[in-house]
């Protein structure tokens, strides 16, 4: 469930494009900021506009140009977007608009 | 009532108010069971010397159900036999010696239920999207799990 390296995943191209100028149409996401993400962004949601198709680096890199002081915990953080784990890196991230997208720092429940 | 009847139920709740051990072990409860097995996380009032005023918890409380719902599914395929499971998580301040996490799991025989309680907590750990703040005297801190992957273990 939690193994690195998933899988890739391409969704449908948007219409009018080709898959690989997905890229530039841009979409509606609820971010969230949990644990020290939130006291870090200063806010627990927001919604962003970001390139639909992008990769999971690329989506935190975006995120950070918001709130810059994100990139303290740039190496401890991973997302859940639609509620599954995905670590920043080259995953492909297909977004629908309204998705949530998570930032979660190191979890520490029971 | 027919075992047909005691179907198999998960009983997942995060909640602010006190937990209750005599609650989530009455939830677990079967005739057809002869071992509730139970774990309780407490609250410790010390880390590495400082004193520990009290506990604060939050979630990302849709995908933690999902999450913990996910690991019941696992723990009913590892123990078919297991009966009933139920897992009880405080959110907000959790003062000392209270408990921040209940876990019951029912089974015909103790071995399975014994099994799946530790599974439920270890994985609990590792992947349910749940957060601990420690407050000290002058300071507070956000735990990590060492269960978590994506924690830096060197610190």
């Amino acid at each position: 469930r939690l193994s690195p390296g998933r899988r890739r995943r391409r969704g449908p191209a948007a219409e009018g494009s080709s898959p690989r100028d997905g890229g530039f149409m841009l979409c509606q996401v609820s971010v969230l900021y949990f644990a020290r993400s939130a006291e870090l962004a200063g806010l627990r949601c927001e919604t962003l506009s970001v390139p639909r198709e992008i990769t999971s680096l690329q989506l935190w890199e975006e995120i950070v140009k918001v709130h810059p002081r994100l990139a303290l915990i740039r190496d401890q953080v991973v997302f859940a977007v639609r509620q599954e784990y995905v670590l920043l890196g080259d995953q492909l991230l297909v977004l629908q608009p309204g998705d949530e997208v998570a930032i979660i720092p190191p979890i520490s429940g029971g | 009532m027919e075992e047909s009847e005691d179907v198999p139920k998960d009983f997942i709740k995060l909640k602010s108010e006190k937990l209750s051990v005599d609650e989530v072990s009455q939830l677990v409860v079967s005739p057809y069971c002869g071992a509730v097995s139970l774990f309780v996380g407490t609250t410790r009032n010390n880390f590495e010397g400082k004193r520990v005023i009290h506990l604060e918890y939050e979630a990302y409380i849709s995908m933690a159900e999902t999450e913990i719902k996910k690991i019941c599914r696992d723990v009913r395929e590892k123990w078919p036999s297991v009966k009933h499971i139920a897992v009880h998580h405080r959110l907000g301040v959790v003062p000392i010696t209270e408990a921040s996490v209940i876990i019951a799991v029912s089974s015909p025989h103790r071995a399975e239920s014994l099994e799946a309680v530790m599974y439920c907590i270890n994985t609990l750990k590792a992947s349910v999207p749940i957060w601990k703040k420690e407050i000290y005297e002058d300071e507070y801190s956000w735990k990590e799990n060492k269960e978590c992957f994506w924690a830096n273990s060197e610190k």
